[in-house]
């Protein structure tokens, strides 16, 4: 195994302690434009080692945690995980090219405006048409960055300049599960009914989250709209309510 | 059916430790607001320290027993009564069918736990918890509870010694400890020093997500975007308007706000009972000293 440096580690990665019970590890670069495969890999790695009382692992951006069983940690948490990184450093070549292809998702998404509630207003914030909105929301590919807010919630981004909306700024008491909306660079979908304060532009017919199947949605998943219409839409919308 | 709620509470609800390895699916560990006193609740009964207990805030539910079974009541002390007769804290009960258990006064404390001797239903497993996604009890909510006996051993070794400790370490007006944090050096120094010596209030506004606490305002050096990471129980989040929020048992698995530090586990019960309106100061503490008393902590646990 090949070992490296403190210098070259830091180069790297910044680790971070949490608290008593999490650490962080974060890319020195910073964001670079999605979630980066470097810290895919690095997540990975750390699943693959089945290290005894680590309870979870949680990537976000550009950044990845470690909570863990104090119990089960008898040395340095700092100096552990650093050891950990320098192991995948080490062994990243292998684990960069398993990583390289990632999942793309392919999600229906019905813009009727009996959905998509805010569609007309949001068109209106854009400057464009409602084809003009559906149509550059559909022909991206956006990235999972983390899931958070809500079980199966996943921040996707990053969505165009020309659609980017401001939350509203008293958010809605119910927003119903399914529906697919935009804040600022990022777009999501509920996965429940909830309250919520994004521009709501469609609505998906697909389960996004279920206590069995859990979450469709991973960091690092990409992801594609498909738009449909409201026949289809009620169509799959039946077909999910009978599973 | 062998425990019924005839009248439903402010927000009750049942707790195990908590479930993980799925945070990173944005699913919260939902665990208990003290796990301290759960712990204690289960131990007095022989049961395993993970077992489900019932987590109560006052006002608290009425509870009504089908079947003879053994509780404890640990935690804050809300005047427990069965039958209008008045029951002592962290000690095994036997309660009877038809027993009502109700709840008078928030004497102590802000949260009670009541475990039970026996098994419950595994129907309400979810996860390998048996935290329900974010329901509270309800009236007319039942459980099915098969009782098992309590092994003469723990009934004649109640640990007094034990109990003492653990209210010692619950209901004491010491600072709440926590270790910096990745925005910590982000502050002013005059926010550093209003942190290091302010007493902060508890908001009425605190519940199992988090505890808002009220004080003089801290401010960053300069205002900064952070990029989200996971968040644990006990961060404190500065928000944009100065305030902190302690993030508590059903706290989001990510968190965009300063992120100023955690506070250590062996300090979350005692914060955890903490009603609103009281006041605490905080203090800096290190991860090896977290670590230390988080393992004598556990090592009362152990026979």
């Amino acid at each position: 195994m090949v070992s490296l440096g403190m210098q070259s580690l830091e180069n790297h990665f910044h680790i971070h302690l949490l608290g008593d019970h999490a650490i962080l590890i974060k890319l020195s670069k910073g964001l670079n434009g999605g979630i980066d495969r470097d810290l895919l890999a690095l997540a990975e790695f750390i699943k693959e080692q089945k290290i005894q009382g680590i309870k979870d692992i949680i990537l976000a951006y550009d950044n990845l945690t470690l909570v863990y069983d104090i119990l089960d940690f008898d040395s340095n948490p700092y100096l552990f995980v650093n050891q950990l990184v320098a192991n995948f450093i080490a062994d990243a070549s292998n684990h960069n090219a398993l990583n390289s292809a990632s999942r793309l998702i392919k999600v229906p998404v019905c813009y009727d405006l009996s959905l998509g509630i805010d569609l007309e207003a949001a068109a209106k914030i854009a400057n464009c048409n409602i084809e003009a909105l559906i149509q550059e929301h559909t022909a991206h590919i956006y990235t999972v960055y983390c899931l958070g807010f809500l079980p199966g919630f996943a921040y996707m981004g990053d969505v165009p300049k020309k659609i980017q909306l401001p939350r509203h700024p008293q958010p809605r008491a119910t927003v119903i599960a399914g529906s697919v909306g935009i804040a600022g660079k990022q777009t999501g979908i509920y996965p429940t009914d909830s309250p919520g304060g994004w521009q709501i532009i469609g609505r998906t017919p697909i389960k996004i989250f279920d206590k069995i199947k859990l979450s469709l949605f991973k960091a690092g998943d990409q992801v594609k709209f498909n738009p449909i219409d409201l026949v289809l839409f009620h169509e799959l919308n039946n077909q999910e309510d009978v599973h | 059916m062998s425990i019924k709620i005839i009248k439903k509470g402010l927000s009750d609800r049942i707790v195990d430790q908590g479930r993980f390895g799925f945070q990173d699916l944005g699913i919260q560990p939902s665990g208990p607001m003290d796990f301290l006193s759960a712990q204690l609740a289960n131990i007095i009964l022989g049961n395993a320290l993970n077992h489900p207990v019932f987590e109560l805030h006052f006002p608290a539910s009425t509870f009504e027993f089908q079947e003879p079974m053994f509780i404890c009541i640990s935690g804050a002390n809300f005047v427990p009564v069965i039958n209008e007769k008045s029951i002592a804290l962290n000690t095994p009960i036997q309660v009877y069918p038809k027993d009502q258990l109700s709840f008078l006064q928030p004497l102590e404390g802000r949260t009670a736990y009541i475990a039970f001797k026996g098994e419950l239903d595994v129907n309400k497993k979810w996860l390998n918890s048996y935290t329900s996604f974010q329901t509270t009890l309800n009236k007319e909510d039942h459980f099915s509870i098969k009782p098992t006996p309590l092994s003469d051993e723990s009934v004649n070794s109640i640990e007094h010694d034990l109990v003492q400790q653990v209210q010692k370490s619950l209901f004491n007006e010491h600072e709440i400890r926590f270790i910096p944090g990745p925005a910590w050096n982000d502050l002013t120094p005059a926010s550093i020093q209003v942190l290091m010596q302010q007493s902060f209030t508890i908001d009425a506004k605190s519940n199992r997500m988090g505890f808002l606490l009220e004080g003089t305002p801290i401010h960053l050096t300069e205002s900064k975007q952070y990029v989200s990471s996971a968040v644990t129980m006990g961060t404190l989040q500065l928000l944009p308007n100065g305030q902190i929020i302690v993030l508590m048992a059903d706290h989001q698995t990510i968190g965009g706000y300063a992120n100023l530090g955690q506070i250590i586990l062996v300090d979350l019960p005692r914060l955890a009972q903490l009603n609103n309106h009281s006041h605490f100061k905080l203090s800096i503490t290190n991860v090896q000293t977290a670590h230390q008393l988080y393992r004598s902590i556990q090592s009362w646990f152990i026979h």
